[in-house]
């Protein structure tokens, strides 16, 4: 059997000093491709070991490897999540005065030169979410569900190979959440990429090959392999 | 999109902003250049004055304020003209009074044999006659300032003169003063038997600054001044200019490095979610500082564009005073703007050092939590 692309062992991350253990001894294995749904109630500490994966934030205790990256030694973290990561956020954290091209080359100035070059990437790449049209258009301009799409091209801009996504249709309606839900699905399969999604929603967890339900920090439901 | 693109498209986001920012930097950079292209002005038109008639050099009293302060007596110049590899000496009384509207008419004091073996370019008439006592030779500027031509009468320091020739010699201060008798210029300025300066003239084939060296060894209490650099021998003024230039750049870079640092903190603080998503897909620090760097020096440079073009109009009005015109040619030497183009640079490294250090150093999630 393969090595799982993400493993952990006796994860823990704490705030405040220790009081609050967001994460805590937490096992887990995601193997290669799988689209895996981690649900709980809010403040269970699924956003945080999200984080945790995506190198946003450091672990205080355990292991963690990712992508056959040790994370808990590893320094040039931004390499890795420009080259190994692709995040989509609950927020769809475009910057409001670049236009949807724009936003997507934005992860490829670390690793795609020159500036042509990254325009004609993050053209195919905004063609793949079916936005060609709306390419100059700006944030403000867009709807939340475009938004959220220009979101996942930059997520996949740099063809990772994990995509990680926080509560990405939670601030969109049924009907633009289903969609964006389709997309990230069919980009998963087409590409082969490991899909782990925070979600509430219902449909994250129907369409999932595993879902991990978190309480308190804990992997409660849904063990690590 | 490229790296610099995106930096002026963040200037670009607040305009407002970064037009007061940039007109504030600019001032303090106005400042710099008009002060500089007068003092350099200043400098070409004193240099000149060095070398009128031809001269090598000029002898002075040392340790004197300014050189119409310079005072040698007539006696003190026979050693000068004994020392080996002087060809000749031109004393020259100087004297700045009013003639019409001019406050800074140089009156020249020479004695004719003098001006005869050293004279001006004559445009019209000729030069003073032996023993006359009321002849004037004015400079072209002079004479038009005055409104005067030769054979008319010109009142100078209450004293009445007749206008025998003008002269061109392209000498701001001397074109715009007149050479009259050295005994009647003596008289008006209270100073006989003494003169101001001495032009001196080397012998051919011999090394000006070796016999310039030989007469302050030689002759004591002169100093020989050959270019502007040597002016802070006799005059200190240029060396205050100077002194207040290099303050003023130094308060520029200091007020325009708060201004700027102000407003890239605010730029920075606005933007702090935006950073942490700039770090969350893979940005590294080093870039996101390159970044707020570049933001400021962009901002500065084209304050330093900006303050040089207003620098250069502001030399220009300041010169079209009655008071100065005349007196200053403006100068606009490549040092003034490499001095402004230094002072944006610096305020741009200074204003940008906090700012740019802090949003390099945020750590992805703080930013990304941030309100």
């Amino acid at each position: 059997m393969s090595e799982p692309i993400i493993r952990a062992r006796g994860l823990g991350k704490a705030f405040e000093s220790g009081r609050v253990r967001a994460v805590d001894d937490v096992d887990l294995d995601i193997e290669a491709g799988e689209l895996v749904a981690i649900v709980g109630p809010s403040g269970c500490g699924k956003s945080t070991l999200l984080n945790l994966i995506a190198a946003l934030d450091r672990p205080d205790a355990g292991e963690l490897t990712v992508a056959g990256h040790d994370l808990m030694r590893r320094r040039d973290l931004d390499h890795y999540r420009a080259r190994d990561i692709g995040l989509v956020f609950q927020l769809d954290n475009l910057v409001p005065s670049l236009s949807a091209i724009e936003n997507v080359e934005v992860p490829l100035f670390g690793t795609v030169r020159p500036a042509r070059r990254r325009r004609a990437v993050a053209t195919a790449q905004l063609a793949s979410v079916s936005l060609s049209e709306r390419a100059r258009s700006h944030p403000p301009q867009l709807s939340g569900g475009e938004r959220q799409r220009v979101a996942i091209a930059r997520a996949l801009v740099n063809e990772p190979t994990i995509v990680l996504a926080d509560e990405p249709t939670g601030r969109l309606d049924s009907h633009t959440g289903a969609l964006v839900l389709d997309l990230l699905d069919r980009l998963r399969r087409e590409r082969g990429v490991t899909l782990v999604v925070v979600s509430h929603d219902a449909r994250v967890s129907a369409r999932a090959d595993r879902v991990l339900r978190m309480l308190d920090g804990r992997i409660a439901i849904g063990d690590g392999s | 999109m490229t790296f610099f693109g995106l930096v002026v498209r963040n200037l670009l986001r607040q305009r407002v902003r970064a037009a007061l920012t940039l007109l504030g930097i600019s001032l303090g950079i106005t400042t710099v250049v008009a002060l500089g292209t007068i003092t350099s002005g200043l400098k070409d038109t004193a240099s000149g004055f060095l070398r009128t008639a031809g001269s090598d050099f000029v002898v002075a009293q040392e340790g004197a304020a300014d050189l119409s302060f310079s005072t040698i007596p007539v006696e003190r110049l026979a050693p000068l003209a004994e020392v080996p590899g002087v060809a000749d000496v031109r004393p020259l009384l100087l004297h700045i009074t009013t003639a019409g509207g001019n406050p800074y008419f140089f009156l020249i004091g020479i004695d004719d044999p003098v001006l005869a073996r050293h004279p001006p370019a004559l445009v019209a008439g000729r030069l003073l006659a032996p023993g006359a006592t009321d002849e004037i030779v004015l400079g072209t500027r002079a004479a038009a300032d005055l409104g005067v031509g030769v054979d008319d009468r010109v009142v100078i320091s209450e004293r009445s003169f007749v206008v025998v020739g003008t002269y061109r010699s392209g000498v701001v201060w001397e074109d715009g003063g007149g050479y009259a008798p050295l005994a009647t210029v003596q008289t008006i300025a209270a100073k006989p038997a003494t003169v101001s300066v001495a032009s001196v003239y080397v012998a051919s084939g011999t090394d000006p600054v070796a016999v310039a060296t030989r007469i302050e060894a030689d002759v004591a209490g002169l100093v020989t001044i050959a270019s502007a650099g040597e002016y802070g021998k006799v005059d200190q003024g240029f060396a205050i200019l100077d002194g207040a230039n290099a303050a003023i750049s130094l308060l520029a870079v200091l007020l325009g490095g708060i201004g700027v640092m102000n407003t890239m903190v605010m730029s920075i603080f606005e933007r702090t979610r935006e950073i942490g998503v700039l770090r969350a897909v893979g940005w590294t620090g080093r870039r996101v500082l390159a970044m707020v760097v570049l933001e400021s020096l962009l901002l500065c440079l084209l304050a330093a564009a900006v303050g040089s073009l207003a620098g250069i109009g502001a030399s220009r009005l300041v010169l079209l005073l009655p008071a100065v015109e005349g007196f200053i040619v403006p100068a606009y030497p490549v040092s003034v703007f490499r001095q402004a183009l230094l002072v944006g640079v610096g305020v741009g490294l200074a204003g940008a050092a906090y700012p740019a250090l802090r949003a390099a150093r945020l750590l992805p999630m703080e930013a990304l939590r941030y309100e």
